[in-house]
């Protein structure tokens, strides 16, 4: 499967989609306005890279800032691994942002994935 | 040589005094779509960054902004007399204001009008609880009104009662003014 990596601006993330190292990281800031446009192409591959997964899959959310829009996506494209195995979602965020930490909780309580919380300096 | 637009400039001096004594971080006055929102959140946070705001409280006012100014561009509506809205982020002390102005139609108010009344009634629990039943339903529909989940979104952020009037203006159409405020670093209750 392609590589996908797209690099960052002051509304969309930085994106690394890598198959041959079962790797989705997304970092930055996620803030467009019409957010099922700029993911499209990323939904597209994920439902690829889920029909011939790698052994283990690794989803790192490093992201500083995102949008109700953004979530939305975020919580479609999660989804869409709970029915991969051995799938973890890295959840980053920046030492004093309670309120990001906050928010991987409560994607953890939405979706059927193991989170692990790390801090992002 | 034509004689200037503006008849009396000592407005100019006027607005820039207002300005200055209510700690205004932002004002923007014009039309609002996804690029201007950019340029304005933009604005915002290097304002934010000059004034050296402490991180968290910077955090939450681009936050509130960023939903704020994106409500307005994806459901404000622009009547052909008033197209402009208006978007404010102030400070006063330890409180953080980001207001705005926008026009839509009359026949919306009462949606949006009961929508900031639930979210006003709610406390943390309920609020949380009502983001992550929108955010859930959201999955099973293809186009979602995103102005329920960045409202909640902002009542989140803010911790406190969102303040909010609606004037008529016409026949058709209404002036919503919406104001979020936070407290930075807030004693715990």
């Amino acid at each position: 499967m392609e590589k996908i990596t797209l690099a960052g601006t002051f509304e969309t993330p930085s994106i690394v989609l890598d198959s041959s190292k079962g790797l989705l990281e997304f970092s930055g800031r996620s803030l467009p306005e019409d957010s099922s446009t700029f993911y499209k192409p990323i939904l597209n591959w994920i439902d690829q890279y889920i029909s011939q997964p790698t052994e283990k899959t690794e989803i790192a959310i490093k992201l500083e800032y995102f949008n109700t829009a953004t979530s939305k996506v975020l919580l479609n494209m999660l989804t869409k691994f709970e029915k991969t195995s051995n799938v973890t979602v890295q959840w980053f965020h920046y030492e004093e942002d309670e309120d990001m930490l906050e928010s991987g909780k409560e994607f953890e309580e939405l979706v059927n994935l193991p989170f692990a919380y790390f801090r992002l300096d | 040589m034509a004689s200037p637009k503006i008849q009396n400039l000592s407005i100019i001096f006027d607005l820039h005094k207002s300005m200055a004594e209510n700690q205004v971080i932002v004002a923007y006055e014009g039309e609002l779509n996804a690029k201007v929102t950019q340029s304005v959140l933009s604005l915002a946070e290097s304002n934010l960054d000059q004034k050296n705001v402490a991180t968290q409280a910077k955090r939450k006012a681009f936050n509130i902004a960023l939903e704020c100014l994106q409500n307005i561009s994806n459901h404000g509506d622009r009547s052909e007399e008033s197209p402009n809205c208006i978007f404010i982020i102030g400070q006063e002390g330890d409180e953080y204001f980001i207001s705005s102005g926008n026009t839509i139609k009359r026949d919306k108010v009462e949606m949006l009008r009961h929508k900031l009344e639930q979210i006003n009634n709610l406390d943390e629990v309920g609020l949380k609880q009502l983001h992550q039943q929108t955010i859930k339903e959201s999955l099973n529909k293809k186009e979602t009104n995103n102005a329920g989940l960045g409202l909640i979104s902002i009542a989140r952020k803010s911790n406190q009662k969102i303040g909010y009037q609606f004037v008529n203006v016409d026949s058709d159409n209404a002036f919503f003014t919406f104001q979020a405020s936070f407290l930075n670093n807030p004693e715990p209750n």
